[in-house]
């Protein structure tokens, strides 16, 4: 996902998790589309196609995959964090459990998951008729192999995470101590089908598909297991021959450029219906000519020019709302790299509740989004998004266009404004804001400049830190290292289907951008990581909660998300974005076929 | 002449040096690094702070520069950040495709350039020449990447001559089959390049040929009796050759740079493109390792071309 959308940094811990679009991950849909677009005008897609013709038996299908860079060809989940990579091996790298529409692990694909809380335990049972497209069956070998690609510092893998050392053992595996991670057992042997992880702790977020604290991918230990750790990116068993237990196999590959996947004749489920897959890459130059002449039967769509494809005839576009938002984050501390916390300043110059409110209400979203993508973004209310289900806070309002209010909140805090129509801090001394804006596509610098305007009509000078845009390595390394130049900051993030918003908010999160740390905001966000949270209904009070307070401290002042959109031939059928469907799940993919 | 190349050919290696170490630091300079864009909700910033330790990136500039000389000095240029594959054979993939298309293009420039500018010079004055002028003037300020994207559209998508993307099919089998393939796919960008980048060609030609008409060796030779093609090929076409020969090594060292327009519009995976993405991704192995062959190639071209010039033309001696 490096460099993928606006520093909207797509996460792929759910295998299920990506599309053919560049940066989207799904969500469920119908339940969304009413409840997000508060006030923009009202735009809808479909979800999937429908064709209700007979299958051809046999035929072939092309993707068109935009970017404008070759794919790495990293054709393993242990060692890839590329959405070009996952988009490439969607139609093999199966996961190794079902989902529901809101990513909720359910029994019924490659192993089911079994959760015991007293125990501690997640027992996994592989389906027995699962095998790898060389015909080796899954055992458990495989699933504990993968723990130990992510964990060995050999493999240079970027896998590893905090939230993994929850697994009894991890940690001493990681540092070296053990060669085996003593908190994973197969009591049936090596070759058996069950898995069982020991966990230190259990959470709420466990039932639910990429939530971080166990893998939900297998590696074929029996072909990877003759190569050293060290070598095993670059060894040709990934890039090159790759073995899957989804419904297709890679058979021909130019690396970067293009790949053909054919059917695994081990599949497990129902009879791949396409003899062939091409899937190949579209500079982002050419693509709105690809569309056009409908020169793929799939392909994504980019919003910035969707307008000039859309009455192409034979082809439908089917939307979904991706697990994004772009928000404007305030800096009100700093990283404390020896306590490994964010520690807050009480006197930094945003930290205050109306100022930052103010500066939310006085920037008119909704009319920006109207002009510039015509309702394909939408202003958001809250920082979970809508596809999230009953964990979004129906009730939030977020932030409207509000002068008068914004006004009102910055004369109650005392920015008196001064004779030149700019306000003065409460202490009466000038006030200058910083703000750190990433360039973007053509329209992102006029959009800046708006909003720019917009605060200066509330009395609040506000000037872009280095003067203009900043290109995303700048930028990051600014906002990261918590650079005094900025006050404030727009970004994004693309989130994983579990909704837990510790990872990016939290008092020990270096992803807290903001650096915000209130004892309010750690007993909330605990709350919903809590024991009891397994108590649905108890998490999902947490959850809203915290959304309240958030949109009263206003830390965070959440903006947009945007519709993700994918053009589809008209003589396709069976495809569709959801997440049990095949732009988010491998397994779906043996229901796609094409008509006449 | 030979004591001149050597003295030239060990002249660069102090250059070389001094190029290396200003691509280092410039490329150090840069904001960010490969692992800068790592950052998702489940990417935890431990493991990126060890990743980034474990290829050295913590340790004072110098310390990396000697590391990376040592090691490019045995041929190893280490691995790509971003590809997690060894430079060398990424490298080696696209100058591979860089070739096939620079080569094709290269010949297409000349094959097109060379007959306009001596059309143009010899009927210099004529509709004739005013045509090939105003072609050049119309090629030379034609933007390329729009002439990329409307003959995609025109020749790749609507009529569908030619393929739109890559550098070979992913279908393509055998040798012939593997050959034919590439090429197939380089002609519409080649074509294209060598349509649009022949006017220095056509007019160092043209005011060359133009200029020796003039000249008294060739007022000489008519006067003589000489026949009039054999006074225009022998006499003013050769000496109009010239500044096009001087040209000739740094064309040949070209090859291998690559077209970042083309490439990038043609999804074409070629050194231009790499050399971008590079930089763009903070790939630093890639980057200096592209700079500094880069630097080489232009040393070595200008070498080439001085040779070149002696050949051509006697009067001049390189030492």
């Amino acid at each position: 996902m490096k460099k993928a959308a606006v520093a909207g940094l797509v996460t792929l811990a759910s295998v299920l998790a990506v599309t053919l679009t560049a940066c989207g991950s799904n969500s469920s849909s119908s339940s969304s589309t009413s409840s997000t677009s508060t006030s923009a005008k009202k735009i809808s897609f479909p979800v999937a196609t429908k064709n209700d013709k007979p299958s051809v038996s046999g035929g072939t299908l092309t993707v068109g995959m935009i970017s404008d860079t070759a794919f790495k060809g990293i054709f393993n989940e242990e060692l890839s964090e590329d959405a070009n990579d996952s988009t490439v091996m969607q139609f093999g790298a199966e996961s190794l459990f079902k989902t529901n529409n809101t990513y909720k692990i359910v029994d019924g694909g490659a192993a089911n998951l079994k959760l015991d809380q007293k125990a501690k335990t997640a027992t996994i049972t592989i389906n027995p008729n699962v095998k790898w497209s060389d015909g080796q069956p899954l055992t458990a070998d495989d699933i504990v192999y993968a723990y130990k690609i992510i964990a060995n510092p050999a493999t240079k893998s970027s896998r590893y995470t905090d939230s993994l050392k929850d697994i009894v053992g991890m940690a001493e595996y990681n540092a070296g101590k053990s060669n085996e991670i003593s908190g994973i057992s197969t009591p049936d042997g090596g070759s058996g089908k069950t898995v069982v992880l020991h966990f230190q702790t259990m959470k709420p977020g466990m039932t639910q598909s990429g939530n971080g604290y166990f893998w939900e991918a297998a590696a074929p230990y029996h072909y990877l297991k003759d190569v050293p750790f060290k070598s095993l990116m670059a060894s040709d068993k990934i890039r090159k021959k790759p073995l899957f237990f989804g419904p297709y196999q890679l058979s021909k590959l130019v690396a970067g450029q293009s790949a053909v996947w054919t059917p695994n004749k081990y599949y497990y489920g129902a009879k791949p219906k396409l003899s062939k897959i091409t899937i190949e890459t579209v500079s982002p130059a050419t693509a709105p000519s690809a569309v056009k002449n409908k020169k793929y039967d799939i392909m994504g769509v980019s919003n910035s020019w969707y307008k000039n494809v859309k009455n192409t005839k034979g082809v439908t576009f089917l939307g979904k709302i991706p697990l994004f938002y772009s928000y404007l984050g305030f800096k009100v501390g700093k990283w404390d790299n020896k306590k490994g916390e964010n520690v807050e300043n009480p006197k930094a110059k945003m930290n205050n509740a109306k100022l930052r409110q103010a500066i939310a209400y006085a920037m008119n979203v909704d009319q920006v989004n109207e002009k510039f993508t015509g309702g394909l973004s939408f202003r958001i209310p809250t920082l979970i998004p809508a596809q999230f289900g009953d964990v979004f806070d129906k009730s939030a309002k977020g932030f409207p266009n509000n002068m008068d209010k914004a006004n009102k909140l910055l004369d109650e805090a005392g920015y008196k404004k001064g004779k030149d129509g700019y306000r003065t801090d409460p202490d009466g001394k000038k006030l200058t804001i910083h703000f750190a804006a990433m360039s973007g596509n053509t329209n992102q610098e006029a959009i800046i400049k708006n909003y720019i305007q917009q605060w200066k009509k509330v009395g609040l000078r506000v000037e872009l830190t280095n003067g203009r845009l900043m290109e995303m390595n700048s930028f990051y390394d600014k906002v990261q290292n918590d650079s005094s130049d900025v006050d404030m900051f727009q970004a994004a993030w693309s989130l994983s289907s579990e909704p837990s918003p510790n990872d990016l908010f939290s008092a020990g999160a270096p992803f807290n951008f903001t650096r915000m740390n209130t004892p309010e905001q750690t007993k909330l966000l605990s709350q919903i990581d809590s024991e009891k949270s397994f108590d649905h209904s108890y998490r999902v009070t947490a959850f809203k909660k915290w959304q309240e307070y958030m949109n009263k401290e206003a830390y965070v002042v959440p903006l947009n998300n945007s519709w993700g959109l994918t053009a589809v031939n008209d003589r396709v059928k069976g495809y569709g974005l959801n997440p049990t469907q095949a732009a988010g799940s491998s397994a779906a993919w043996a229901d796609v076929s094409v008509t006449k | 002449m030979w004591k001149t190349i050597l003295r030239r050919v060990i002249l660069m290696i102090p250059q070389i040096i001094v190029l290396s170490l200003f691509v280092f630091i410039l490329a150090k300079m840069m904001p960010g690094d490969p692992f800068t864009g790592l950052i998702t909700p489940q990417t935890s910033p431990a493991q990126i702070a060890r990743l980034r330790k474990e290829a050295g990136l913590d340790n004072p500039w110098y310390v990396q520069y000697v590391d990376w000389i040592g090691r490019a000095l045995h041929g190893d240029f280490g691995m790509s950040y971003q590809m997690q594959r060894p430079v060398t054979s990424i490298i080696g993939e696209r100058a591979i495709n860089t070739l096939y298309l620079s080569i094709l293009s290269v010949v297409l420039t000349y094959l097109i350039g060379i007959p306009l500018g001596v059309a143009a010079g010899r009927y210099e004055g004529t509709w004739i020449d005013t045509s090939i002028q105003f072609y050049n003037f119309i090629s030379m300020s034609t933007p390329g990447f729009v002439v990329y994207m409307l003959a995609i559209a025109l020749f790749g998508f609507a009529l569908g001559w030619f393929p739109t993307s890559g550098s070979i099919s992913v279908n393509a089998s055998g040798v012939i089959g593997t050959i034919g393939s590439r090429i197939y796919h380089i002609i519409l960008p080649s074509l294209l390049i060598a349509i649009l980048g022949n006017a220095s060609i056509v007019q160092y030609l043209r005011s060359g040929i133009v200029d020796n008409k003039l000249e008294d060796y060739v007022k000489t030779a008519r006067s003589k009796g000489v026949p009039e093609r054999v006074v225009f090929n022998r006499h003013i076409l050769r000496n109009s050759l010239l500044p096009i020969a001087a040209f000739f090594g740094n064309v040949i060292t070209g090859l291998l740079s690559g077209s970042v327009f083309a490439e990038t519009i043609f999804a074409y995976p070629g050194m231009g493109k790499l050399f971008i993405d590079s930089v763009s991704g903070r790939d630093y192995s890639i980057m200096t390792a592209l700079i500094l062959l880069y630097g080489i190639l232009t040393l070595l071209g200008n070498l080439l071309s001085d040779i070149i010039m002696s050949i051509v033309d006697p009067r001049i001696r390189i030492d």
